[in-house]
Formats: structure tokens, C-alpha cells, sequence
């Protein structure tokens, strides 16, 4: 058995690169794999090359699974950068593994009856060999995926405070919230009260109205509701001789901006619940 | 050629039950199929014992591909929904055909100088197949997942 794995693996060896330009030649014109038709070809043939050659690599290594890695990874990462979808990586490596048992065929490596009873185990070692690869390729590619998204989602998450100080993120975000809250409440008095003005420092109502959708999504409206409620029936207590229109406008455009950005959050979230 | 490809489809359908057990077995336990630990074995089996069904179907069809897409796109849906990661879906899957073929081993299907030669297109045979489901899970599972995302943007 051992000389004829050797013989299998010293063909695909020394013919690896011959191999891999058939397979190239195959899965850039393949139904399957429309992606793979405009890649460089130089690339395509040295993926296959890496593919064939990993074959021995594989055989000799203690860890046979461990070994596959080192190519899986370097495949999953250079197609995912070059955005072709999974299902066509996966048929890309079915098709490396077609072409191989297809040379070793062409090449009548399998004439008399022995060699053809060892086929079957030299078969075996081929499909364990992609079933590795092909499980180690679709796993990365989740987690380069996965990675992305988080990525992308980086900022808004640090805003989002998830896991902070020791899993206390919400008791956090409930005692800065009750602060803003408060804080709105002496400046919306100090202001109306006070000066007698309705002058723009409702703007910095915004970073609590935004900070409560990110935190809560839609739920994060009731804050934006508190603070129109706020500034409403302050103007009406104490400053009854201005005109009603500007504060009815900020307070429809917290409630506004509130929903919109608590809308977005809820999205958001989704997107993040999926990849995990 | 013919009447040995019958012969290892027929085994797994007249013993569906017994490897889809061994497969459950296996696949509760194995490291890559992390999810099914926790999944109810009764479901699982049955859940193995209709793809081993379906599995026969395809074989004999005149146009297996497209009976591949026509079934086993249900199934990756169902995994989909289930929570099941596409790479340990993909496992699960390879872990079944090693079980058809163990199976057959087993009971020494496989003994006489001439069913070894016939045993190299009889596996190639079951492999293509198998290579199709892999690939319509593959895509049905890419589809899925960019249609969910279409659908948040959507809702933004």
C-alpha cells in the first residue's frame, strides 16, 4: 500500500504544476465557478500547484490535519479578497481533486488488478485529503466574515459599551443617561428660567438622544420623547412671550433624529447577532 | 458497473437506520460538528435517515444535479435555520458519505478481487454526488445569508 501511495504521491508531485494548469484551464471556464474566469491565470495555476504539492506534505506530517492548514488558510484568505463566493472556492477544490484522480487515470497509474484494489485506499486518502481543506476553507472564510463585519461595526460598538467595566455595561449606561438627563433639565431651567432664552444650547440635547438609540435602538426614543416634553413645557412655563414654533420644531426633530438612529441600531444589531 | 452501484445505495437504504445511528453517534461527538452536540439525537437520525433517502433518489435520477438542487437546497435551508455554522453543516455531510462507505466496508462489500475494481467507480460515483450537495448547500447557505443581509439594508 505504502508503495503505491508513494507513487501516487511522487506522480502528483513531479507533475504538480502540469496538474494544476489543467485545473486551472477547467475552472476558468467552468459553469460553477464564473468568478474564476477573470482571475490571472498565473494566480489560479500557482494555488493549484500549492494544492498538488500539499499532498505530500500532508502524507508525511504527523498531523496531517494541521498540515492541511497551511494551505487552507493562504486559499481562503486570497479568494476572499478577491470576493469569490464560497460555494465557488468549494468547487474550485472539488475540481483540483477531479483533475488529480483524472491525470492519475489518463496516466494509467491504475492497470492491473492490485493497483486498482489499492485505488480505492489511494482514493480514500485524496478525499480525506479535500474534506480537510474544503472544511478548514469554509471555516475561515466565516471568520474572515465575520471579521469584516466586526470591523466595520468597530465604532459603533465601542459607543455600544457592550461588556464594559466587568459586564456592567447597562447599570453604566442607565446612571450617564440619568446624568445627561439631569444635566438637561438645569441647562433647559438655567436658560428659559433664568435668561429668558431659547438659545441653541438644545443642540447639545443631541448627544444623549443619540447615545440612547445606539444603546437601547428603539427603545432609545424615550429619551428623545423626555427631552421634547422638556423643552415644550418649559417654554411654556417660563417663556410664554416667545413664539411656541422653534421649540415644537426641536422637539419633533429629537424625537425624529431618536427614531431614526434607534431604527438603524435595530439593524444593526441583527446584522451582529447573525455573524455571531 | 451498474449492478455494484445499485448494490452500495441499496445497502445504505436497507440499513438507513443503522449508520444513520452511527453517523449521529459520530457527529455528537466530533470536535468539527460542534453544533449537534446539543441537538436531539431522535432528529438527528431522522434528519440522516431522509438525506440517505434523497441520497438514493439522486443517484438514480437521469439529471442528478438538478435533483441536487431540488432537495438538498430544502436541506441547507433547514440547516440554515436551524443555527447551524455552513463549515460544520459541510462536515456533517462528509461525515454521512464516510458512513455509507464504512459501513460497506464493514460488511466486507468490498472482499473479492472484482469488487475492488468495481469499487473505484462505484466511490467515484458516490463522490460526484456528494459533490453536488456540497456545492447547492455551499450556495443555497451564500444565497441565504446575503439575502438576510439584503433584507436588514432593506429595513434601514
Amino acid at each position: 500500500m505504502q508503495t503505491y501511495a508513494t507513487k501516487l504521491i511522487d506522480l502528483i508531485e513531479s507533475k504538480a504544476e502540469g496538474i494544476a494548469k489543467q485545473w486551472a484551464a477547467d475552472v476558468m471556464k467552468h459553469d460553477r465557478t464564473p468568478s474564476y474566469h477573470s482571475l490571472p491565470k498565473d494566480m489560479v495555476i500557482e494555488q493549484g500547484t500549492d494544492f498538488y504539492k500539499l499532498f505530500r506534505r500532508m502524507s508525511l506530517a504527523e498531523n496531517s490535519y494541521e498540515e492541511a492548514k497551511t494551505f487552507s488558510w493562504k486559499y481562503a484568505e486570497d479568494f476572499y479578497r478577491k470576493k469569490i463566493p464560497l460555494h465557488e472556492a468549494i468547487y474550485a477544490l472539488i475540481l483540483m481533486r477531479r483533475n488529480l484522480w483524472l491525470y492519475a487515470e489518463f496516466q494509467g497509474t491504475f492497470v492491473t488488478a492490485l493497483e486498482k484494489q489499492q485505488a480505492v485506499e489511494s482514493l480514500n486518502r485524496t478525499i480525506l485529503m479535500f474534506d480537510y481543506v474544503s472544511y478548514q476553507v469554509t471555516e475561515k472564510y466565516q471568520e474572515l466574515i465575520i471579521g469584516s463585519v466586526e470591523r466595520r461595526l468597530g465604532a459603533i460598538k465601542t459607543l455600544m459599551m457592550k461588556g464594559q467595566i466587568g459586564g456592567k455595561g447597562s447599570t453604566y449606561k442607565i446612571g450617564l443617561m440619568t446624568i445627561f438627563l439631569l444635566v438637561a433639565c438645569v441647562l433647559t431651567y438655567y436658560y428659559h428660567a433664568i435668561l429668558g432664552t431659547g438659545i441653541i444650547f438644545t443642540h447639545l440635547f443631541y448627544i444623549p438622544i443619540i447615545l440612547a438609540s445606539i444603546w437601547w435602538g428603539k427603545k432609545g426614543i424615550f429619551a428623545a420623547i423626555f427631552l421634547g416634553v422638556l423643552i415644550l413645557t418649559s417654554h411654556a412655563l417660563f417663556l410664554k412671550a416667545l413664539p411656541f414654533v422653534d421649540d415644537i420644531i426641536r422637539a419633533i426633530m429629537f424625537v425624529l433624529i431618536g427614531g431614526v438612529i434607534g431604527w438603524l441600531m435595530e439593524g444593526i444589531k441583527k446584522v451582529e447577532e447573525m455573524y455571531q | 458497473m451498474k449492478a455494484f452501484t445499485t448494490k452500495l445505495v441499496d445497502l445504505t437504504q436497507k440499513n438507513s437506520e443503522t449508520i444513520a445511528r452511527q453517523w449521529a453517534k459520530d457527529v455528537k461527538t466530533n470536535a468539527k460538528t460542534y453544533t449537534y452536540h446539543e441537538a436531539s439525537e431522535d432528529k438527528i437520525i431522522l434528519q440522516a435517515k431522509d438525506f440517505y433517502s434523497n441520497f438514493q433518489m439522486m443517484f438514480f435520477h437521469e439529471s442528478p444535479y438538478e435533483q441536487a438542487e431540488e432537495i438538498f437546497e430544502k436541506y441547507a435551508e433547514e440547516r440554515y435555520r436551524e443555527g447551524t455554522p455552513l463549515h460544520e453543516a459541510l462536515y456533517a455531510l462528509i461525515l454521512m458519505r464516510r458512513h455509507m462507505w464504512l459501513y460497506a466496508e464493514f460488511q466486507a462489500m468490498f472482499n473479492a478481487e472484482v469488487e475492488h475494481r468495481q469499487a473505484v467507480g462505484s466511490l467515484s460515483r458516490t463522490i460526484l454526488m456528494f459533490d453536488y450537495i456540497i456545492y447547492v448547500v455551499a450556495r443555497k447557505f451564500w444565497k441565504l445569508m446575503k439575502l438576510e443581509l439584503l433584507a436588514i439594508k432593506n429595513t434601514q
